[in-house]
């Protein structure tokens, strides 16, 4: 991927040093939030994430720039120095993550991870693209690696 | 992934709802997130007590970004946040931020605090300014005279009067 073809604005561009000890606050809160409420509260805590918090990724798939979204996943997985390629095609874009970081770190920090750490992924991805023209996907490969692809729908 | 940047507003999110269930259940999930920075900090608070507490805020100072000032003396250490990273990102975002986001700091500081005998003066100031003034005292005393001083002072689970 050559990433000067993406020159888009992110609302959000964090600079300076990562903690990525917050991923283990997020399995914590997975697991705490499950366990009192159930997993479809957590899941509607994770839609107001991606309806609310990632508003302006939306604003801009619903206009047809989804190279926003790519953006975004090249800034904050270059940041978390994850292993990852993008793939441009006609009205898609295909991100398949070969080593997640923030999975990894999580598991040496507790030993077990989440059996719903990913949820974050997928669930906050099907709300960014809830009500858009375009559908993203989240296919889990195995520990730690993952495939998200947004595309028109059918 | 939510990325850990952005931790923070996602935190915002799970307060919101929280706080809908009640006091307790937002008092509840502070001891969780309590027992999971044990892991990060009880040891090292045990061993080396007040030095201790200075390395983990100081480690927390560079990673997380923070404009702190640490200042450790012989019974107390101040940490003075001028501008606290996770106030402003909650600040600056999309989503509303809950109106008590602070509270979360003491809210898990305070039992770690309360566990390795130490004594937490915890002085938001202004919950709406991402600043605050924490002051950590070996003596019961001195930390109930620095209470007298706060603007805005913080209880958490345990310490509610």
């Amino acid at each position: 991927m050559n990433k000067q073809t993406l020159n888009q604005r992110l609302r959000y561009s964090d600079k300076g040093n990562v903690h990525m000890d917050f991923h283990g606050a997020t399995n914590t809160t997975i697991e705490f939030i499950i366990k009192k409420y159930g997993v479809e509260t957590m899941n509607d805590i994770f839609k107001k994430v991606g309806n609310e918090v990632y508003m302006d990724i939306k604003q801009h798939i619903k206009s047809g720039n989804i190279k926003m979204l790519a953006k975004h996943w090249q800034y904050f997985f270059d940041r978390e120095n994850a292993e990852y390629s993008i793939t441009f095609k006609d009205d898609e874009i295909i991100l398949i993550v070969k080593r997640c970081t923030a999975y990894e770190h999580v598991k040496k920090l507790v030993g077990d991870v989440s059996p719903n750490f990913c949820d974050q992924t997928i669930k906050t991805n099907e709300a960014i693209a809830d009500g858009t023209p375009y559908e993203i996907t989240t296919e889990i490969l195995g520990e730690a690696s993952c495939k998200q692809i947004i595309r028109k729908r059918l | 992934m939510i990325p850990s940047d952005h931790f923070t507003r996602f935190y915002n999110e799970v307060f919101k709802f929280l706080e809908l269930q009640g006091e307790e259940s937002l008092k509840e999930y502070w001891l969780e997130i309590s027992k999971n920075q044990e892991k990060h900090t009880l040891e090292l608070f045990r061993e080396k007590g007040l030095r201790g507490m200075y390395e983990y805020w100081d480690h927390i100072r560079i990673e997380e970004n923070c404009d702190l000032d640490l200042k450790l003396e012989n019974e107390k250490l101040e940490l003075r946040m001028n501008v606290c990273p996770s106030l402003s990102k909650v600040l600056d975002n999309d989503a509303k931020p809950m109106k008590r986001y602070c509270d979360h700091c003491a809210g898990w500081i305070g039992p770690i605090m309360d566990k390795v005998g130490y004594h937490l003066v915890y002085d938001v100031i202004d919950r709406t300014k991402p600043q605050c003034v924490v002051k950590i005292f070996k003596d019961k005393q001195e930390a109930l005279e620095e209470e007298k001083n706060a603007k805005l002072l913080m209880r958490w689970p345990g310490k509610e009067k």
